[in-house]
């Protein structure tokens, strides 16, 4: 602690020993009638682009830790990242990337670690119903990523470097050039770590042994992070192009080749070097994009393509320089999607919207290799292909600039199977214009579809399952004040409550394998509370503070499994029923501080919400800081940054038995020429 | 610039206040039972990667259990996938599968005496002499020899016509000089191995993934095997139960299950003329009988039967519910007169047991 206040006082006495003068803008307050009337009713949270940019070794996994009221679940440093939005499971939060959903179509989820932010220009949360103006499937919500172009004339390069703790490396280069309605970018990003980073392990302890191997004395050892290096190249390639008559045009093409191993448990007794547990992915998305847009009317297309390798390696020496595989998977995936939207405005009152997407995928997994009966080889997986097609229209009314309604219907089609007609509907109502007080409520059915492992995979693919079917309802209120250059302040609070049924879950069997049953039913409920405060404190100060509150039940009311069962009426496991997130920012001049904090509540690793010694994840808070400088010469922009995760070395974990790590630093250093 | 320094002076000590935690953890408690006390330890798996298995101790006289004793008597986890247990001398020997380790205990303080590491992906461990024992893996094409006593990995058995990859040798039974193993994921086979050579001298094909293998009072192994499941490339059968002559290594009969059914967890009684298995409800039969009985010792009753034991002095039933895998399962005790007798909860899915 008091190594954190030295280097906090540091930090400021570096603020005040830098003054220059520079003007700080704040906003106005957005204008009640002026509320874009595609978004009557709609609960959605915008991740803004300084959170993006923060630095260059974060994962979209870390902006939604720290700026929103989703729970992320780490499973340790750039180790796959779930989230549970509303107090659903990961495959309930459906995740789109330029207007192509990205959930893996195999597992239903997205890791959100293999996501970096600088790649995304605009992060959006439809929150629980919201989602179904925007995809079905989406229980807990939807996460929309999305690129932009630059709108910038001209070359521009930015190069980053970063260096950090544990050997961390990050490199980060951009590239822009901007021509006559033509805008191209590269961004490449390269992260490399052993990320062998030191805990103590209270899980298990160092024996000392006698020469007659009597245990003597026993201590918690301080171990490393063992097996849990990571490389992870990005490439992104955008190129758009626009017209005078309202044509833009775009391409997306987005490479991922990951290479990580998978760390070890605090309970392991292997020895690291005689095992190796690895998991690569290439990935190719790419979207072509073409939007129309008049007056009154827009339309728009996409088309798309993803190709994903993955593969799983576990292996162990079994002498000085052989390896041997005790199991290997590798799958692939093919997906090729195709989208239409159209958007027609009658007058200001009226907006009609239709869309219809497609998602075909082909699967082929195999998932392990083994010997026949006959002598002969098999290999156990599956190949299988998926239709899924979502279509959707909409009628928004604006009669007053005070009242708007918005209806949605939605229907969906995986494989052979139509769900039912997906109803949605949307208001809000200004109660007040002096501070733009207004009111929001939705309510609406939605479906999500098992994945495709949940059907096929071998063993313990169950093809009888039932789709999950779910009722959502929120309702929240909104206020906006400000003084335009002096202070902005909004804020929200909501309400939600959703249904869940027939929720899939994989369960052991007798047989030694999982298998995934239609087993609970879940009622999710909550309040979600966000503050957003710009404030201009003085001359050439500026102050940023976002806040997240989340109160999230997530209690299963299914039957009860046998008659011992205890988890009728209790908390899901893993899903915290409380969660914040402050995120302050402090500029000056060409400084800027940042403080990210976090807090979740103890989270149940029992469906019966028994805590025991072993089974214990106890409440964290989690605090990050930056400092930053932007250092303007006569040919290059420079920008320098100092970053301390985890400030005051908390111990902690998300997962059970993965390591989390203790305060660490990265500097990065950029710097974009001028040419 | 005063007053701004002290409202972010003021903006920072707030949230420094938010409370440091600190790791809390367990101390050790202190345990003493008796030699002559007789007692049940289960091994509950806990779930696969997330590192909390456990043991439990039951005493059959007080009907008192006590969970987590690995933990509270060592201050440690167990670590992941408790697979089973087995006693010797007085030495408790749990095998943590997916640990990789085998930790030696004191049956009456729980406290550990040593753990053997670095093995494969350990299940069932069986005692040759005392400096001599085997260890079964499943991913692994070897049977590992160990020396208890100096708790080392001291060779190795490899088994033919397997792959790490399809590797699975299981439970072990000794008859003479020879051990029996049946191998079960994507295997049909029981394996001969004679103990003094450590080679694999013989094998007997069975059905399809045969999952136990006990050995009864006229020294006839019996193995249930499971079938294989739907879509298996190794194939899918009915599963049967075998009884096999040791003496002449040939199988003696077999008893044929409907197809779909899953039999598991071939148990003996004390007295071992009497085997025990589940398929949904708990089954008993005479090691002579000719034929499968008509009905079950006990009728499934919307319980998830897991594990199963019988009381080798009493003849009592002990059954494992694992419930839904993610909270503490629990054990009904069951008199040999089908009487409901004991029920407790245990830890998060009780698999094997082992009577002190």
């Amino acid at each position: 602690m008091r190594r954190v206040f030295v280097i906090l006082s540091l930090l400021f006495a570096t603020l005040t020993a830098s003054a220059q003068d520079r003007r700080i803008d704040i906003e106005g307050v957005t204008v009640t009638g002026n509320r874009p009337i595609k978004d009557i009713g709609v609960q959605q949270t915008k991740i803004d682009s300084v959170s993006l940019k923060e630095n260059i070794a974060l994962s979209m996994a870390d902006v939604l830790t720290f700026n929103s009221p989703i729970f992320v679940k780490n499973y340790g440093r750039a180790t796959l990242s779930t989230v549970s939005f509303r107090g659903t499971s990961p495959s309930h939060t459906q995740v789109t990337w330029n207007g192509m959903r990205i959930n893996n179509p195999m597992l239903g989820m997205t890791d959100f670690s293999m996501i970096p932010s600088h790649f995304i220009d605009n992060a959006t949360l439809l929150h629980g119903t919201s989602s179904v103006n925007s995809t079905g499937g989406g229980l807990g919500g939807a996460v929309q990523l999305a690129t932009r172009p630059a709108e910038e004339e001209g070359f521009k390069l930015q190069y980053v470097q970063g260096v950090g703790s544990f050997l961390t490396f990050d490199e980060y280069l951009q590239l822009n050039y901007g021509r006559r309605g033509w805008q191209a970018a590269t961004r490449v990003s390269y992260s490399s770590s052993p990320n062998e980073y030191k805990y103590i392990n209270r899980d298990k302890k160092e024996n000392i042994y006698d020469e007659d191997m009597n245990i003597i004395d026993q201590y918690y050892p301080e171990e490393i992070n063992r097996s849990g290096s990571y490389k992870d190249l990005h490439i992104l390639q955008e190129v758009y192009y626009k017209n005078n008559s309202g044509d833009r045009f775009g391409l997306n093409v987005w490479y991922i080749n990951s290479n990580r191993e998978l760390a070890m448990l605090t309970t392991d007794y292997a020895d690291d070097t005689d095992f190796d547990n690895r998991q690569r992915e290439q990935t190719v998305r790419s979207v072509l994009s073409w939007d129309h847009l008049r007056s009154n009317w827009k339309s728009s297309a996409r088309a798309g393509y993803i190709y994903t390798w993955m593969a799983y390696d576990y292996q162990r020496a079994v002498s000085e320089d052989i390896m041997a595989v005790m199991s290997r998977s590798r799958s692939q995936i093919n997906t090729i999607y195709g989208e239409a939207n159209g958007e027609y405005s009658l007058g200001r009152k009226w907006l009609f919207t239709a869309s219809l997407s497609a998602h075909q995928h082909f699967v082929l997994s195999k998932d392990k290799n083994i010997i026949l009966q006959d002598g002969g080889k098999g290999i156990v997986g599956y190949d299988q292909a998926r239709i899924e097609l979502s279509g959707s229209v909409s009628a928004k009314w604006r009669p007053t600039d005070r009242f708007g309604v918005s209806a949605v219907l939605r229907e969906e089609l995986f494989g052979k199977t139509w769900t039912p007609l997906i109803p949605a509907l949307f208001i809000d109502y200004v109660i007040s214009k002096t501070g733009n007080v207004i009111l929001k409520a939705s309510g609406s059915r939605n479906y999500r579809f098992p994945t495709l492992n949940d059907l096929y995979f071998l063993p313990g693919g169950n093809p009888d399952l039932r789709h999950e079917s779910g009722w959502s309802y929120d309702a929240g209120v909104s206020f906006e004040v400000g003084s335009e250059g002096k202070y902005k302040l909004n804020g929200s609070a909501t309400w939600f409550d959703s249904y869940i049924n027939d929720w899939i879950i994989w369960l052991p069997t007798t047989k030694g394998f999982f298998s995934p049953e239609n087993v609970k039913d879940v009622h999710a409920y909550g309040v979600e509370v966000d503050g957003h405060l710009s404030v201009n404190l003085a001359k050439d100060w500026l102050l940023n503070m976002d806040a997240t509150f989340s109160w999230t039940p997530s209690i299963n009311h299914g039957e009860k499994r046998s008659p011992a069962d205890q988890s009728i009426g209790k908390q899901l496991p893993y899903i915290p029923k409380l969660s914040s997130t402050v995120s302050g920012r402090l500029t000056w001049r060409e400084w800027s501080f940042v403080y990210n904090w976090c807090f979740y509540s103890e989270r149940y690793t029992m469906s019966s919400n028994d805590i025991s010694l072993t089974g214990k994840l106890p409440k964290y808070y989690m605090s990050n800081i930056s400092l930053g400088y932007n250092l303007a010469l006569r040919w290059a922009d420079f920008n320098l940054k100092g970053t301390i995760n985890n400030l005051f070395d908390e111990e902690y974990l998300s997962v059970l038995s993965r390591p989390m790590p203790g305060i660490n630093f990265e500097i990065f250093i950029g710097i974009t020429p001028k040419w | 610039m005063a007053t701004t320094l002290y409202r972010i002076s003021i903006f920072i000590l707030a949230i420094c206040a938010s409370a440091c935690m600190k790791w809390e953890y367990g101390l050790e408690e202190d345990f003493e039972l008796s030699n002559s006390e007789r007692g049940l330890f289960i091994c509950n798996e806990g779930n696969f990667q997330y590192g909390n298995a456990t043991l439990s101790y039951y005493d059959p006289e007080t009907k008192t259990i006590q969970n987590e004793i690995f933990y509270r008597a060592n201050a440690m986890k167990l670590g992941d996938v408790a697979q089973s247990m087995i006693i010797r001398n007085g030495v408790g020997w749990v095998i943590v599968n997916n640990s990789h380790v085998v930790f030696a205990i004191d049956i009456n303080t729980f406290k550990e005496l040593g753990r053997i590491t670095n093995l494969t992906s350990p299940r069932y461990m069986h005692f040759i002499s005392d400096e001599k024992a085997y260890v079964t893996q499943i991913w692994d094409n070897r049977i590992f020899i160990v020396n208890p006593k100096r708790y080392e990995i001291t060779g190795y058995i490899d088994i033919p016509n397997m792959t790490m990859e399809s590797g699975s040798t299981e439970q072990m039974v000794q008859y003479g000089k020879y051990l029996y193993v049946n191998c079960w994921s994507y295997q049909n086979r029981i394996l001969k191995i004679d103990t003094e050579t450590d080679q694999v001298v013989d094998e007997l094909i069975v059905g399809i993934q045969p999952t136990s293998l006990v050995m009864d009072c006229n020294n006839k192994l019996w193995t249930v095997t499971d079938g294989g499941y739907e879509g298996s490339p190794y194939g899918h059968e009915a599963p049967s139960l075998y009884r096999i002559d040791a003496e002449t290594f040939t199988i003696e009969q077999q008893f044929k299950f409907k197809f779909g059914d899953w039999p598991s967890e071939v148990q003996l009684n004390g007295t071992r003329d009497k085997i025990y298995w589940l398929n949904d409800d708990v089954w008993e039969m005479d090691v002579t009988a000719d034929h499968i009985p008509v009905r079950p010792f006990l009728e499934y009753n919307d319980t998830l039967y897991y594990g199963l034991t019988i009381d080798p002095d009493s003849g009592d039933v002990y059954i494992a519910d694992a419930i839904d895998y993610v909270q503490q399962g629990k054990v009904y005790r069951y008199s040999s007169e089908r009487e409901l007798i004991d029920e407790f909860y245990v830890g998060i899915i009780p698999g094997a047991f082992c009577w002190k």
